[in-house]
């Protein structure tokens, strides 16, 4: 299954490269939703998501002929997306981190306990309320499954240091979903 | 160990995609990529379609019309088969026989003309396989028949001398 899936986005590609504008909005149709939440949960609203979404898409179907298949499309145009959220963030500079928050935050070990059941809802309000620094990290670690080391290439920031902005990004999401904030 | 909101956003991350781009995005995505005047060149369906349209054209002016000359081939090469079956065998048959009347001693004058009229049907013969037509066909069989009445003139003629000769030396004939 996963397999006949790469196949038909690799003929999509091919067809994409030869000029076909059908196959590149079906390309763009089978991913533009999942990368525009991508965007939203970086830039944090929806003009610069929408920005970030479509330079990403332009940038990608202009430069399909560095598409390697060794990566799988979605793997490669998230990666654009993400860079270009990331862009788009600097250039409005980041949200200073609050000054009481910078110490190292030790990862939470023991399961927590919530005063409130959590709902995808609840979580989704508490990201979207983080400083844009934690919420790109904690979304590019919690729900785009990059790792440090990737998150570290991505931001510009060290291995060390994504792992400290996540422990803080979580610790913030608990005290807001548990009403502390 | 991972805590409960870590797992509860693992196990719902689908949900959390729930948002939708405007269609403006694609627009936009469609205007900066240019596709318009020049696309029809790259268009593959396009050029899918152009190369059945010719595919289907070739089979029109090829395949049917080479069926039709074949078939009008096969007909006229079919009796013009059978006749030259027909002569060629009266023709061997005759310069046997004149052959074993001459007994080895070569046909002298006629032999050049019989020559002559078989290389002429050889290249016949080739026009025939190449361009095929009436024309050509009815000079073949003239060309047979010719030959045919130059063998029964010399059959004739050799019929005549051989009773003298055996009336010559009538010791050989026995």
């Amino acid at each position: 299954m996963e397999q006949q899936v790469i196949e038909l986005h690799n003929d999509l590609i091919t067809l994409c490269k030869m000029g076909d504008q059908d196959a590149h909005y079906r390309l763009y149709k089978l991913y533009s939703k999942g990368m525009y939440n991508v965007a939203y949960r970086i830039v944090g609203n929806e003009d610069d998501a929408s920005d970030a979404l479509q330079e990403a898409f332009i940038s990608a179907f202009r430069n399909l002929d560095s598409y390697r298949a060794d990566a799988t499309f979605g793997a490669w145009i998230k990666r654009i997306v993400v860079n270009k959220s990331i862009t788009a963030l600097q250039r409005r500079k980041f949200e200073p981190i609050p000054e009481n928050d910078r110490w190292d935050v030790a990862e939470e070990e023991m399961p927590m306990a919530y005063a409130d059941e959590l709902t995808v809802d609840r979580v989704k309000k508490g990201i979207e309320q983080l400083p844009d620094g934690y919420r790109s990290v904690l979304s590019l670690y919690l729900l785009e499954g990059y790792d440090h080391q990737e998150i570290g290439d991505i931001m510009g920031i060290s291995e060390s240091t994504s792992k400290s902005q996540l422990n803080r990004a979580k610790a913030k999401l608990r005290e807001l979903l548990n009403g502390k904030l | 160990m991972k805590d409960k909101m870590e797992e509860f956003i693992r196990q719902n991350r689908n949900a959390f995609d729930d948002r939708e781009p405007s269609e403006k995005v694609w627009r936009n995505i469609k205007a900066s990529l240019s596709f318009g005047e020049k696309s029809w060149f790259n268009n593959v369906t396009l050029w899918r379609a152009a190369a059945i349209i010719f595919f289907a054209l070739s089979v029109y002016l090829i395949i049917p019309k080479g069926i039709l000359i074949s078939k009008s081939e096969s007909i006229s090469s079919r009796e013009f088969r059978d006749v030259e079956e027909f002569y060629t065998q009266q023709i061997l048959n005759k310069v046997k026989l004149i052959h074993d009347y001459t007994n080895n001693e070569g046909l002298n004058g006629f032999t050049h003309d019989f020559q002559q009229l078989e290389a002429m049907y050889l290249v016949l013969k080739e026009q025939m396989n190449v361009s095929p037509s009436d024309k050509v066909k009815d000079a073949l069989v003239l060309n047979l028949l010719v030959r045919i009445d130059l063998l029964n003139q010399q059959l004739h003629s050799l019929e005549k001398e051989v009773p003298s000769k055996e009336e010559e030396q009538p010791e050989t004939s026995i």
